[in-house]
């Protein structure tokens, strides 16, 4: 290039348009957009659901959380080499984990490290949290967990939010939390607790935290939008955490008086069962909640165990 | 030594401390990566805190700590950092606002960088003026309206108006340009510009941290900083010799400096470089008296001396330097108007009489009267809040309270374990407190109604829980009634009705934030039932 010539305004400009357009091109041509298989269509496959209860005293919830997955048939099952997997745990309040409103920690991190050893290139902790993202994070331990274990945090950020076709019966395009959608491995980690309106918050309701956009008005219709929810990210895997579960006051608590040590870890392929097993250490009969009689109505899962594989471990 | 190595070391000062305060003013803000610990998170109430001393600035400068003092008989945290300056001015002149002052800085650089005047006209501008008299006129004003009960020092006070204008006008005005583009790429089809979109706002977060802030009523701080700056073109550093409050105290406490600019009368040749280069208009020029009190030490005529006839110099005298030029009519007036501003704040009986629903203020603040006495109005507070819920106050809080805190609660809401804007207050105006003493006593900030015209369920229009599910309280302050009500299809429904518990309510708004009715949400925080005030309760 010939140094001894100064590039003016207009060349640079010109060069820059010139390189940022081969570029774009390019990305265009690489880009195609591919949204997760929607789960309508029933799958013929048998499902299987672990429950893992800790009996000892002082059990270690880790442990718990890879018998559960070695019950399972081992993560392998579910989780391939280079996957990038993506957990979406129940982050929504700034809370002390003990109060039971967030995902208990030690089971984010014993997952995390489970998944990093079945060859996982990446794993991302990924919520779309009620109060503010920073506070939650720090406060439930997910920040720690993420720190320890290399695990990348998904501050939920206004350019994660993108509109989307959700196919459901009743919401059309959402604004949904990308990196949700853009995961080769989707694992749904809820806490169980109580709520007002759904009677329960479990793994099909925690699929709000993974949404944008004015979600408050799903309350409306909450059975219907939340399983058309669970049908748009269908997770490969389902862990709830009822180590302590909030029986009252839900969904944020604030009391240890509204929370009951029930040290279960409940573990399925099947949406509806899952929630449904969740739903029975409440005292509920799984058809009593609304999302999970509407989820197996359209085809989401079964909450008849017969069906399933089920296994049961106690530590 | 040389006249060029002081010069140096002034542009060395002067960039070290502006950097110091846009980092620190960049810090006032939960920092994004927070790691806990959680075995300790299991067993105690986590005070989330900013480690940074991000009030520094304020401790330095001795007219907050001389206001607070006078007006609200409160000695602020760190204000011996103040008194050490006062003490050092005594010494050493107005060395504060050559070397250290970040708002003189930046009319410094802005003077320099494009003089708008040349040659002999620049000369002239640089002559002393009466309106100089002005700063002192302020600074008696601001003082003795502290003395009579309303500190308004903070409005004029140069560091309280440069964090003002950075973290409430400049800074978010930069982010929303950013957050648009950043949008518009995120928008786009193209995965490329998508990651270039996350990778651009996670670049960008040191400076504007997690989220864009907005502040209503920013605009016109943005517009008077603008203004400021431009003043700059019609004399340089207009603010400092004609409106700075600081730099008027600063000036009467030189009065004893033993550094002084020596004149050597053989030498001169009258060429007026050094009035030309003067900052602080203080009559460099050999054959006049130097005004130590409007001089800024910057040094500049020392270095511009060809002839070498000017020189500062330490010397011990008994004799005092020239005094400031207050101007006999300035100071009368400003004895009348200290006295006045606080009569004239005291109208509108927000202090004593009436109590105004919209001025919620954050939680710690101490009760009216006493807020008011010690608010700097600096918008620290505003520009640590995670959620963006403390804004400046343009009516709510009379003339007395002009761009003092309060909440707006469809902006953000006061979160329940959050103590952020107690620990950083410079003057003490909202109090230290900490998460326990929040959720225990509790501190009520004021106290949310429903309006069951607007209500999805009141109306018939819909279930909808959302302002109890995010009640914080426990058990909540919002609770259900089931009930058949009759919706707009003739249909009846059985349905579950909000109510207020009044006696748990703390105010903290979560539920008006994120209520689904938008614009005028059905359930609203008003300032009423709010503990610091024993007249605004509603409960026995």
């Amino acid at each position: 290039m010939d140094m001894n010539h100064f590039i003016t305004r207009r060349t640079a400009l010109k060069r820059l348009l010139k390189i940022s357009g081969s570029l774009a091109l390019y990305a265009s041509s690489a880009w195609s957009f591919r949204g997760p298989g929607s789960a309508w269509a029933k799958s013929e496959k048998k499902g299987l659901i672990v429950e893992g209860v800790g009996q000892t005293e002082g059990y270690s919830v880790r442990e718990l959380t890879r018998k559960v997955l070695e019950a399972a048939g081992g993560i392998t099952r579910f989780v391939s080499r280079g996957d990038v997997v993506v957990i979406k745990p129940n982050l929504s309040w700034a809370r002390r984990p003990d109060l039971g409103a967030t995902t208990n920690p030690e089971v984010l991190e014993g997952l995390i490290e489970i998944c990093y050893e079945a060859g996982a290139k990446k794993v991302r902790i990924a919520d779309h949290t009620i109060h503010d993202a920073r506070r939650c994070f720090a406060i439930t331990g997910a920040a720690t967990v993420a720190k320890k274990t290399n695990a990348d945090l998904i501050y939920p950020r206004s350019s994660l939010m993108k509109n989307m076709k959700l196919n459901g019966h009743r919401l059309d395009v959402w604004p949904v939390f990308v990196p949700l959608v853009e995961a080769d491995k989707v694992i749904n980690l809820p806490v169980a607790k109580h709520h007002s309106l759904s009677t329960l918050t479990l793994g099909i309701k925690n699929w709000i935290g993974a949404v944008g956009g004015r979600r408050h008005a799903l309350h409306q219709d909450i059975h219907q939008s939340t399983v058309d929810l669970a049908q748009f990210f269908n997770p490969t895997l389902i862990l709830i955490d009822a180590t302590r579960i909030m029986i009252k006051n839900g969904p944020s608590g604030g009391s240890l008086s509204d929370v009951a040590a029930k040290n279960t870890l409940i573990l399925s392929d099947d949406q509806v069962a899952a929630d449904a097993l969740a739903a029975m250490l409440f005292g509920y009969r799984p058809e009593e909640i609304g999302s999970i009689s509407l989820a197996k109505k359209w085809g989401l899962g079964t909450y008849d165990f017969r069906q399933l594989d089920q296994k049961k471990v106690i530590l | 030594m040389k006249a060029k190595h002081l010069v140096w070391i002034r542009r060395i000062s002067q960039t070290f401390f502006l950097l110091l305060f846009l980092f620190l003013l960049v810090q006032s803000r939960l920092p994004q990566d927070v790691f806990h610990e959680y075995s300790l998170v299991f067993s105690s109430e986590l005070d989330l805190k900013i480690d940074q001393p991000v009030a520094f600035f304020f401790q330095l400068d001795p007219l907050v700590s001389l206001s607070s003092l006078l007006s609200g008989h409160h000695l602020i945290k760190g204000f011996w950092w103040g008194l050490g300056l006062l003490l050092m001015t005594l010494f050493l002149g107005k060395i504060f606002c050559g070397f250290i002052c970040p708002l003189g800085t930046i009319h410094h650089v802005v003077s320099w960088i494009r003089p708008a005047l040349k040659g002999e006209r620049m000369v002239h501008a640089n002559q002393k003026s009466p309106t100089q008299r002005v700063k002192y006129f302020l600074l008696i004003t601001l003082l003795l309206g502290a003395i009579t009960g309303l500190n308004i020092a903070g409005l004029m006070d140069p560091i309280s108006l440069l964090f003002r204008s950075i973290a409430l006008a400049v800074l978010p005005g930069l982010g929303v340009g950013l957050k648009e583009f950043f949008d518009w790429m995120a928008n786009s089809n193209m995965k490329l510009l998508n990651l270039l979109s996350y990778g651009g706002e996670v670049l960008v977060s040191p400076v504007f941290g997690y989220g864009y802030q907005s502040y209503q009523t920013a605009w016109f701080i943005g517009l008077i900083f603008l203004v400021i700056l431009f003043m700059n073109r019609i004399r340089p550093r207009f603010w400092c010799r004609v409106l700075c409050p600081l730099g008027a105290l600063l000036g009467i406490f030189s009065r004893m400096s033993m550094l002084r600019l020596e004149k050597d009368h053989e030498k001169c040749t009258k060429c007026t470089l050094c009035a030309k280069d003067c900052q602080g208009a203080a009559t460099p020029v050999p054959g006049q008296d130097w005004e130590n009190a409007e001089c800024l030490l910057c040094f500049n005529c020392f270095d511009s001396c060809p002839e070498g006839a000017l020189a500062f110099r330490f010397r011990w005298s008994p004799k005092l330097n020239k005094g400031p030029d207050m101007g006999r009519r300035a100071v009368l007036g400003a004895l009348a108007a200290g006295i006045s501003i606080p009569l004239l704040g005291r109208l509108d009986g927000q202090v004593h009489k009436v109590s105004e629903p919209r001025l919620i203020r954050p939680p710690g603040s101490l009760p009216e009267k006493d807020f008011l006495t010690l608010c700097q109005r600096c918008g620290l507070c505003m520009k640590v809040c995670p959620t963006n819920v403390i804004n400046p106050t343009l009516v709510e809080a009379g003339m007395a309270g002009f761009w003092t805190p309060r909440l707006i609660m469809i902006q953000g809401y006061c979160e329940y374990t959050c103590t952020l804007c107690g620990g950083v207050c410079p003057t003490g105006a909202i109090r230290e407190f900490s998460v326990k003493e929040k959720i225990e006593r509790p501190i009520v900030i004021g106290s949310a109604y429903v309006d069951r015209g607007r209500c999805l369920p009141w109306s018939g229009n819909g279930p909808c829980i959302v302002c109890e599910e995010h009640c914080p309280t426990s058990p909540k302050a919002i609770y259900f009634r089931k009930e058949i009500v009759t919706g707009p299809d003739r249909k009846s429904m059985p349905i579950q009705l909000p109510y207020m518990d009044l006696k748990k309510c703390v105010g903290c708004g979560i539920c008006e934030y994120k209520c689904p009715v938008r614009g005028r949400p059905a359930i609203r925080v008003i300032s009423a039932g709010e503990s610091r005030s024993l007249r605004n309760r509603i409960l026995l």
